[in-house]
């Protein structure tokens, strides 16, 4: 995952020295990381620790008060296109008087331009990527009228209506029905099947061990990254949520055991 | 009993100010900037009265162009106080709101006080006075309406994007900073314009009550645009009316009571959001959460 690309050529994603301040407090310390499509890679580390800020940084959202962010060698404005987001449900107004549909076609505005409607071509894709997600049904709906893992799932077909190669989603997990949660798993898998690079800020650590191919341990500071199994162990986990906390040691033996038996 | 001419096309030109004003004010209501708005408003004052200083006319173009600039000022002030100071948004609103609405006043009462001819007619500005609006006065705010009406129009798109999902907007490549800064210009625009109609204080209720009204009644963006118009051109047609009973009579009053009537219908009444709705009505949630 994380580490050289095979090939030799540019990394997927690659932060060099990246540190973000809000105001005068740093909440990102020199991080370096690469990270490499295919894969499902996850961000994790206490809260506060600048997961969101990490991708807000990816994404161009928060300035940088140093270093740079790559995608494919390119900087970001090269290729914005290429590049899909999924913000925190919390962070729009559910309220919002458009349907699901208007809200997975926002994913084709890029390609549109200024001024430019969506036309057929647009709505068909958009249909398509509710059907991935399996909301095909509550196309017409007013968003308002979902359930959380329904919206989250809406927000995730906005993204694949993007038609990326790299995806960063901010907590999509987070307050999500067991149902929701399995159906956007299966999509993250399709992706990176398709070849594609996911990188999703999560939360929890016994998932992430048996979700993802990659992890980056972060607390303000890179902990540790790379294959799933290598960077979730007691002692890092112990270093990113500092404190000798039993379930962490739990979780680093759970690990190891299903490395054992791969 | 025959309505004048000149009557006829003064309410022709309001309802334009009050369609144009509820549909550019839904989508600043819907990207919550109604405050801002209401900043806007109550600035115009200062660059009426200061355009009539300067140029000594009471000439509606160059008294409305006054008003703008001194609208932009307000909500520059505004920006520049968000950014550079952390004065929180809505106590910079307020002081945006009292210091320029204030240097206003001080000009308008300064003007009355001295007694500069032509400056009585001013308050018209304050409150809203449709009866002293020449033909050629209601072409021109008809035409600033369709304009922006056009705007509105062209940009929706991205005007809803920008208003749902900001960050999300800035990540696939919108210049969101630039997209707002139009979208409240527009706001400031249709602020001038309603001036004459509804007057410098009261103008925020013909670009804030009929959006909030038409919410009530529709889940679609394209559908509260086209209704919020359509209470705002009651209104206003509501305000000019009763302008043109009452010799002397403030419109600004008229129009507001006529669109907070409609509200409260609209509270009352509407299907599923409305008070009677969610009393009687199934019991079906809102939201899930």
């Amino acid at each position: 995952m994380a580490g050289e690309a095979g090939h030799g050529g540019p990394h997927t994603v690659e932060f060099h020295d990246v540190t973000v301040a809000y105001g005068r407090r740093p909440v990102l310390w020199n991080i370096d990381l690469a990270i490499d499509a295919p894969g499902l890679f996850a961000i994790i580390g206490p809260n506060g620790a600048g997961k969101s800020t990490l991708l807000k940084a990816a994404l161009g959202l928060v300035p940088l008060a140093g270093g740079t962010v790559r995608f494919f060698g390119q900087p970001l404005a090269e290729v914005r296109g290429r590049i899909g987001y999924v913000p925190q449900r919390e962070t729009v107004d559910w309220d919002f008087p458009v349907s699901v549909m208007d809200v997975v076609l926002m994913g084709t505005y890029p390609r549109l331009g200024w001024f430019r409607r969506p036309g057929p071509g647009e709505r068909e894709c958009a249909r398509a990527c509710l059907g991935r997600v399996g909301l095909s049904d509550v196309a017409e709906r007013q968003i308002g009228r979902l359930s959380g893992g329904q919206q989250q799932r809406v927000f995730l077909a906005r993204a694949l209506a993007q038609q990326a190669d790299v995806y960063f989603l901010d907590e999509p997990l987070a307050g999500v029905d067991a149902r929701s949660q399995e159906q956007i798993f299966r999509v993250l898998s399709e992706l990176r099947a398709e070849g594609r690079l996911v990188v999703v800020v999560h939360h929890d650590l016994r998932t992430a061990a048996e979700w993802f191919d990659g992890v980056a341990l972060v607390d303000m500071r890179l902990v540790a990254s790379g294959p799933t199994a290598s960077v979730l162990t007691g002692d890092n986990l112990r270093r990113t949520y500092a404190g000798p906390l039993d379930v962490l040691d739990e979780i680093g033996l759970a690990v190891e055991q299903a490395r054992r038996t791969r | 009993m025959t309505i004048p001419y000149n009557t006829l096309v003064v309410a022709a030109g309001v309802a334009a100010v009050g369609f144009a004003a509820g549909v550019v004010g839904s989508l600043g209501v819907l990207r919550k900037r109604a405050l801002a708005g209401d900043a806007a408003a109550h600035a115009t004052l200062a660059g009426v009265a200061a355009a009539f200083l300067v140029s000594g006319r009471r000439d509606l173009p160059v008294l409305l162009a006054g008003g703008l600039v001194s609208a932009l000022l307000s909500l520059g002030g505004l920006v520049l106080i968000r950014r550079f100071t952390k004065t929180r948004d809505d106590a910079a609103t307020a002081i945006v709101l009292g210091v320029s609405f204030g240097i206003g006043i001080a000009l308008l009462s300064g003007i009355t006080a001295r007694g500069i001819p032509g400056g009585g007619g001013l308050e018209q500005f304050l409150l809203g006075h449709t009866a002293a609006l020449t033909a050629a006065d209601a072409a021109l705010l008809a035409g600033i309406s369709l304009a922006a009406l056009a705007a509105v129009w062209l940009g929706l798109k991205e005007a809803t994007l920008v208003a749902f999902d900001p960050a999300f907007a800035a990540a696939s490549g919108w210049p969101v900073p630039l997209i707002d800064y139009c979208l409240v210009a527009l706001v400031a625009v249709m602020v001038v314009v309603g001036l004459p109609a509804a007057g410098a204080v009261l103008v925020t209720a013909l670009v804030v009550i009929p959006p909030v009204a038409a919410r009530l009644w529709t889940d679609r963006v394209g559908a509260m645009l086209l209704l919020s118009g359509c209470i705002g051109l009651i209104a206003a047609l509501a305000g000019v009316a009763a302008s043109g009973l009452v010799p002397r009579l403030a419109t600004g009053p008229m129009i507001v009571l006529a669109a907070a009537a409609i509200f409260l219908v609209s509270l009352l009444f509407a299907p599923r959001r409305g008070w009677l709705a969610r009393r009687l009505g199934p019991r079906i949630p809102l939201t899930f959460e």
